[in-house]
Order: C-alpha cells, then structure tokens, then sequence
C-alpha cells in the first residue's frame, strides 16, 4: 500500500514538473500580443479600415514571430514578416545568438501603435510603437535578467503581395 | 515568476554585502555610456573585483566574454554599427544591467520612392515623393535633415522646394508638368542626391477635328494630328472612334493614333454623317455625299 502510494506520489511529482516544463515552454511561445493601433494622425493618405486591420494582424504576426525566433534561436519564423535592413538584424541576431549561447523571451507584449506616416501613394507607412513586455535573457536556460520594460520603436512597413512587412524596427529613447 | 529573481539578486546582493567584510565577494556595478552614435567605438566601466560575465544584447548583436571586475569594457564601432536599443549584463555572484540606446551617424543614403513613373500633363497633385535618410550602416536618420526636391525638363526647372524631415521622413506633392517628355525628379541631402525619372504624356486629346473624302471602296476619314489643350501631341496607340450614319445605319469603327494621325475606311455607297471621338472628347462632324 505505502509503495503504492509512493510510486503514485512520484508519478505524480513528475506529471507535475512535466507539465509546469510545458506550460513554461507553451506560455513563451503562445503569450498572447496585444496590438493596438491609432491611425488618426497618418497622413497624407489616410489609413482605411481594411488597411489598418492588416497592419494590426501583421504587425501582431511579426513581433510573434521575433519572439519565437529569439527564443528558439531559429530564423524560420522570420521568413515572411520581416524584410529589408529588419530582417538582416534580426538573422545576425539569431546567428550570434546561437554562438554565445544566449536566449531572449519577449513576455506578455502590449503594443501601443500609432500610425504617425502613410505616403501618399500608399508604399511606405511609419508607425511608433510603444511597446511593454516582460524581456528575459537567458545564458543556456539561466536567466540572468528579467525585466519589465517599456520601449519605444520607430517602423518603417511596406506593403507586399498579400501583407504588410517590417523593412525597418529602431529601438529610440523617446518619440 | 518574475518577481523570483528581483527578490533572488536581493538575496544575493545582501549575501554579498555580508560576505564582502570577509573578502569571498564584493558588488559590481555598471556605467554605459550616455550616448552612442553608430559606427563609433564605446566603453562601459565596472566596478568591483574579481571574475564577472559580461553580456551585449542589441540589434544584431549578441555577445558574451570574460570580464575582470573594475576594469573598463571596450565596445568596438563593429558592436556598435546598428542604432537602436542594447542591455549590457555583468554577472559574478549576481547580475547587473544597464541600457543605453545608439542613434543613427550622419545621412549617407537616401530612398526616394517617386510615384507614378508616367503620368498626364497639367495634373494637380498628380506627382509624389517621400524620401528617407539612412546613414551608412542603413539605420534610419531621425535627427531633422532638410531635403532639397526638385524636378527638370531638360534643362528648365519645373519645381523646386525644400523639405524638412519629420521622424526621419520627407515628402512632397505636385502638379505634373505642361509638356510631354521626361522629367527627372532629385531629392538632395548635403552632398547626396538621388535620381528618378517620371515620363509626362500628353493629356486627352482637344479640339478633335476630322476631315475625309469618298474613294471607289467607301469613305476614308483621318484626324488631323491630335492634340491635348497644351499642344502635346496624343501619343501613338491612343484610341479615335469614327461613328459613321447613313440612311438610319450606323457603322462604328475604332482606329489607333499612328505619327499623330487617327485613320480608317468606312464602307458605304449614300450620303453619310461621320463623328469622331477619344475618350470623352468630341470631335466635329462631317457629312459626305453620296457615291456619284
């Protein structure tokens, strides 16, 4: 009977570190972003609806994608969402990261989007992002920071064929 | 869970502080610096003693070495090519960090996006611009530049007009030219410019006038050479309609501007009433008589 129940409690000790491993692993890869976007003041051509729901949608997909690239140090993620000068810094990152052996998590993303430039003939749109995440950087699975941050990035996003990408994503002190 | 680590470096600073009376550990600290500018070398100093890990997290950069404790760290202009955010990291028994931001070097590239590449003549607000400043190592320029557009038919200057740059972007707006040809349109920044062509057409065709006569197979009708209202001639391939009325019968015929001339031959024997038309534009009309 008591080697019963040991061997349940050990079953069960173990179920229970599986599953904590693999909801940790879950959380970082599904962590919900939260994109808002604010395209009142994006001129000269104003931003229709249709427009802005795929900035939205794309914009969500691309910081997915980054964070599931850093995390994972892999750059498939990074094929489609990201083009130009973004992309290149994005795959050196990836590539550094796997020599030193460094991960980033990028937790609980709020993004707070304004559409702040949208040209005339519709090819370039420049948004400021206002962006609080929780940001962990691990040294082969320790973390040795974990903060809550608030950044500010400058977007530059062209349209392609059937979306939006980020050709340019600067991180700055301020707007 | 992220709370568990402010309060473990809490823990471990304090062990430090305890142990540091005794010699096994003492604090380090970090200082970056306040700013950086692309391309340029940077150093971070620490204070402290003993081994640490020291960590450089930014855009396209991620770098981990050995580090000694008070001693200062060099951040080569290689580490530093990319303007954006960075987190440096030191660890011996606890982490410390600090972020400092890089902003872009002096403009060296400009994008000039110029929309559309051929348009009509004496169209307002037909022709746009936007033009970005990147520096050499293709980080956006956010510090405001002022950019100098201009267009040119030959060698007369149709347009010129300085802009300055707003979050590292500049644009314009204008009416397309009077005559037809190729417009070259430059956006100037300091010492770099960048080029692109814009071909201006004639507009739609004015003042449509036809003239014709009877041959043995019908009638024969052509333009004279057509023309917009500033005298630029239609280019070839530009459709005319020749509407021909005879006897309640109406015959239509489409024919492509050739060297400036519209030309067809429409079939009939009576007495005949022809208009032309491109477009919305009218032409005058033209009565023919019957076949002798």
């Amino acid at each position: 009977m008591n080697a019963a129940l040991k061997n349940r409690r050990g079953w069960c000790a173990a179920a229970c570190a599986f599953s904590l491993t693999f909801s940790f692993i879950l959380h970082a890869a599904d962590t919900p972003v939260l994109v808002q976007l604010d395209a009142k003041k994006a001129g000269p051509r104003t931003v229709e609806s249709l427009t802005g729901r795929g900035i939205l949608r794309d914009y969500r997909l691309a910081w997915t994608s980054m964070a599931q690239a850093l995390q994972f140090n892999t750059a498939d993620p990074l094929e489609g969402p990201f083009a130009g000068e973004a992309k290149q810094q994005l795959l050196q990152t990836v590539t550094q990261q796997q020599h030193s052996g460094l991960t980033q998590r990028y937790l609980d993303q709020h993004h707070r989007l304004e559409a702040v430039f949208y040209a005339p003939e519709g090819d370039v749109m420049e948004l400021h992002d206002t962006a609080e995440y929780q940001l962990q950087l691990a040294d082969g699975g320790k973390v040795i920071h974990d903060e809550h941050v608030v950044m500010h990035f400058v977007v530059l996003m062209t349209p392609a064929a059937d979306r939006w990408v980020i050709r340019h994503l600067q991180a700055v002190p301020q707007f | 869970m992220y709370r568990l680590l402010p309060t473990g470096v809490a823990i471990c600073a304090a062990m430090c502080l305890a142990f540091s009376a005794v010699g096994v550990c003492t604090a380090q600290d970090i200082r970056v610096p306040q700013t950086s500018t692309a391309g340029e070398e940077a150093t971070i100093s620490t204070t402290g003693t003993g081994k640490a890990t020291f960590y450089l997290v930014g855009p396209a950069v991620s770098r981990k070495s050995d580090l000694i404790l008070g001693e200062e760290i060099h951040l080569p202009a290689q580490d530093l090519r990319n303007a954006g955010g960075y987190l440096a990291v030191v660890c011996s028994d606890t982490c410390r960090s600090a972020a400092f931001y890089v902003s872009a070097a002096k403009p060296a590239i400009l994008t000039f996006l110029v929309h559309p590449s051929r348009v009509p003549v004496s169209r307002p607000d037909a022709v746009s611009g936007v033009a970005i400043p990147f520096d050499k190592f293709h980080n956006l320029v956010l510090a405001p530049e002022t950019v100098n557009f201009q267009s040119t038919a030959g060698t007369s200057s149709l347009f010129s007009r300085q802009a300055r740059t707003q979050d590292g972007i500049a644009w314009f707006r204008t009416a397309s030219g009077k005559s037809a040809g190729t417009v070259q349109v430059v956006a100037s920044l300091d010492d770099i410019a960048a080029k692109r062509a814009v071909q201006q057409v004639a507009s739609d065709p004015c003042n449509l006038r036809i003239k014709g006569q009877r041959t043995a197979n019908g009638i024969v009708v052509e333009t004279e050479p057509v023309h917009d209202c500033a005298g630029n001639v239609v280019p070839d391939g530009t459709i005319v309609t020749f509407t021909a009325t005879e006897d309640n019968n109406r015959s239509t015929v489409d024919a492509p501007i050739k060297k400036g001339i519209a030309r067809a031959q429409i079939e009939g024997t009576g007495p005949a009433s022809i208009s032309v038309a491109s477009g919305v534009v009218m032409g005058n009309e033209l009565r023919i008589g019957a076949k002798p």
